[in-house]
């Protein structure tokens, strides 16, 4: 304000001068504006960005209460979201690691191929699979019929078989897949078992059943043997290919008192053990590991059925980055569009026990948990702004009637609402953080259970045990489960912090988009009319 | 010079239709003080609103030196307010949560006005309505007459044309009501003011240039405020 002496109206102001301002608003422009003296005022540019800040801080103050609920109410329902994503992510890693004990460290897409019908391995005596039958009874001399070729008196079978759940791929599908855009290698691989079982007129001994991976030697970093470490002995080499040379797991190693140079038994050939390998402990390995080509040449579909040359029964597929794992794996579909494309998330349908209730508590009761919490928070901070600008309606009543624009005001509001947001994301992050550290720290380490094959499972049929016993695909083929323990840590990652601020700032600007609404609505005399 | 022509303004509440301010016509010259006096409910506040830009007539014309502010955008009535009209109220209306310095500020906002020259403005005003001591102090923490010689400072802070101030001694007591009103004249003499100012008192109406009386929406005025009774 001028002081006494200076009458301004002697310089002939008028309202003319008002309106022949800038169009964007005496606040917003970088011009000049004349005062009433004459004197030109230098308008700056976000001039009351202090009064901005200044005001807000004294408004959050004034209502720190309400403030608070609002941040509180953010801070939960963000905290939930982070709890919640960082639990899914753990899952998430557990499936991933799951896939990797089972796969190996550098597979990221397994292809199968369920068993045709007629394969051998839907049931005895299907197209392509053996007929297997052993008859006889105690004091009885045992007759062993394969194929209909029928021998009488005591043997020992031994049968390297695929296992019922996976039907053979042809090798050349391996090359197909390798020669996909985003695909940096394939291996084949064959999962087999090696089934023995004495026959003879006194008793009937149990089978035995060892698990047999043939390894692709030209793609060792890919499948199973990639995640074993080397214990004794050396690996295999690329002369190893159609050597009848095995690496043994250490444990089954111990357990039938193997070592360097020892021989085993599979398929009645006998194998030199050149190594001993140690797996991770969640993973659930093969016992023995022998060359691809090898178990190629003496596997078959069930007993008695076709050979397995030229086949693998698994594909284990590394892509170029993990981004593109989903890419790939519907390409591979659309290659082999009868096949099992396997990923780490398509695994967790696959995976049942606890990892896969805790998959189904993050991803179902956690995520609609934490939906409703933000969306009951984002309704309450909408609820509350709008309360909020409806008791300050005579306060920017009076601010319009000085000359404040509505978006100015719509502005400062907004600005609260999104400092509310800010705070409460922050609290949310912390709340979050913790509840992670809550799940690390109290979650029970978890089983993964998947439906694995087996191999033959044996079954005898008829009272008091005699009558034939039946050893086959199919039906007597078998399926067993697989138990792998598996640490569940939940994983807050940047991404789960970016997504909470990014709710915060949503959260309060939604909150205050509703207050700015509530604004637009007022009208400056019904406001100023406004009794507090 | 506001010119006021055939002014009615309509308001409808239910199904009736209340004229608050009918078939105004008025001139209030540059450096003039005219004070509408008038019973509660008789128009008077309405009438201050549309001189502001804050209502709209229903009918006539308001113009404020030829502009016709009927015909204005919101946005150029914002603009005309923020630099040409200055508002008292009676309730003060001042921001509670911002310091009187804070308070009188807010009115420099809107103009874009560098954050230096806005303080140094506003310790002028607050000086010249004698609360300099008080600038740091919230409303809460000031009295009636005080608040209200905020708001005053925060109505000329920016040096405008007019000043219109609706009741502005109705919550006050009768010495603070002699200050303020001896202060409004100072002002409105020393700046040159062009001040319309609302009261339902006579004694504070007859210190003004001319008086207007509303009643029912209608207005006379009488050039002589010695004449009233």
């Amino acid at each position: 304000m001028r002081q006494p002496g200076c009458n301004r109206h002697a310089t002939g102001r008028s309202v003319d001068q008002t309106q022949s301002a800038a169009p964007g608003g005496p606040d917003e422009s970088n011009s000049h504006m004349t005062t009433t003296t004459g004197a030109p005022v230098t308008r700056a540019v976000g001039g009351g960005r202090s009064f901005f800040l200044k005001y807000m801080v004294r408004e959050l103050g004034r209502r720190a209460r309400q403030a608070t609920v609002i941040g509180l109410g953010l801070a939960l329902g963000i905290g939930l979201v982070i709890t919640v994503s960082a639990a899914a992510a753990g899952v998430k890693n557990a499936q991933a690691s799951v896939l990797h004990a089972l796969y190996g460290v550098g597979t990221d897409i397994t292809v199968t191929h369920p068993p045709k019908r007629g394969s051998g391995l839907l049931g005895p005596g299907a197209k392509g699979g053996g007929t297997f039958q052993i008859q006889g009874g105690p004091g009885q001399n045992p007759k062993v019929c394969v194929n209909n070729k029928c021998s009488t008196g005591a043997q020992t079978l031994d049968n390297l078989i695929t296992t019922a759940n996976n039907g053979p791929l042809s090798y050349s599908d391996v090359d197909k897949i390798a020669k996909l855009a985003h695909v940096k290698a394939a291996a084949g691989g064959l999962v087999l078992t090696d089934n023995k079982v004495t026959v003879s007129s006194a008793s009937l001994t149990p089978p035995t059943q060892v698990s047999v991976q043939g390894v692709d030697l030209a793609h060792e970093n890919l499948g199973p043997l990639s995640s074993a470490a080397l214990k004794s002995g050396r690996t295999f080499g690329t002369t190893d290919a159609s050597s009848h040379v095995a690496l043994v797991d250490s444990d089954y190693a111990t357990a039938n008192r193997l070592q360097v140079g020892s021989h085993i038994t599979i398929a009645k050939k006998a194998f030199t053990v050149i190594g001993t390998v140690t797996q991770a402990e969640a993973s659930n390995p093969p016992n023995v590991y022998i060359p691809l080509a090898v178990a190629q040449a003496l596997g078959t579909q069930g007993p008695g059925g076709q050979s397995l040359k030229g086949y693998v029964n698994t594909i284990y597929v590394t892509t170029a980055s993990t981004a593109d794992i989903s890419t790939v794996q519907k390409e591979i579909k659309a290659l082999l569009p009868s096949a099992t494309v396997t990923t780490p998330s398509s695994l967790a349908s696959e995976i049942n026990g606890s990892l896969g209730s805790a998959a189904k508590l993050a991803g179902d009761l956690g995520t609609w948990l934490s939906i409703l919490v933000l969306v009951a928070a984002f309704a309450v901070a909408g609820l509350l702004t709008m309360s909020a600008v409806a008791r300050r309606a005579r306060e920017f009543g009076t601010l319009k009637a000085i000359g404040w624009r509505s978006r100015r005001i719509v502005g400062q509001v907004m600005g609260e609402s999104l400092a509310i947001g800010l705070i409460g994301g922050a609290f949310g992050i912390g709340l979050g953080v913790a509840g992670a550290a809550i799940i690390d720290a109290i979650a029970p380490n978890l089983t993964a259970t998947i439906i694995t094959d087996a191999g033959l499972r044996f079954a005898q049929g008829g009272p008091g045990g005699a009558g034939p016993v039946a050893f086959g695909p199919g039906g007597t083929l078998g399926s067993t489960t697989q138990n792998i323990p598996v640490h569940w840590s939940a994983t807050v990652t940047l991404g789960v912090i970016g997504l909470a601020v990014l709710l915060a700032v949503v959260g309060g600007l939604l909150a205050g988009a509703l207050g700015s609404w509530r604004i637009s609505q007022l009208n400056p005399a019904d406001a100023l009319a406004r009794v507090d | 010079m506001y010119t006021l022509t055939n002014v009615t303004r309509l308001y409808q509440k239910g199904r009736h239709t209340v004229p608050a301010v009918r078939d105004v016509s008025l001139e209030i010259p540059d450096g003039d003080w005219l004070a509408i006096q008038g019973r509660t409910g008789h128009g008077k506040t309405t009438l201050l609103q549309l001189l502001g830009g804050l209502d709209h007539p229903t009918a006539g014309k308001v113009e404020l030196d030829g502009k016709n502010l009927g015909r204005m955008r919101e946005a150029q009535l914002t603009k005309l307010r923020a630099v040409s009209i200055g508002f008292v109220f009676q309730t003060f209306n001042l921001v509670q949560t911002l310091t009187a310095a804070d308070n009188v500020e807010a009115a420099l906002i809107p103009l874009g006005i560098g954050w230096a020259e806005r303080r140094h403005r506003t310790a002028e005003a607050l000086d010249s309505v004698g609360l300099s001591d008080r600038a740091r102090h919230l409303p809460s923490e000031l009295s009636g007459g005080q608040q209200q010689r905020v708001a005053i400072a925060r109505a000329l802070v920016k040096e405008p044309k007019v000043l219109l101030a609706d009741e502005p001694t109705g919550n006050l007591d009768e010495d603070t009501r002699e200050d303020i009103i001896s202060l409004l004249e100072k002002l409105w003499r020393q700046l040159g003011l062009t001040m319309v100012l609302v009261t339902h008192e006579t004694v504070i109406a007859r210190r003004a240039r001319r008086i207007a009386v509303m009643n029912k929406g209608r207005i006379a005025v009488r050039q002589d405020p010695s004449s009233q009774a």
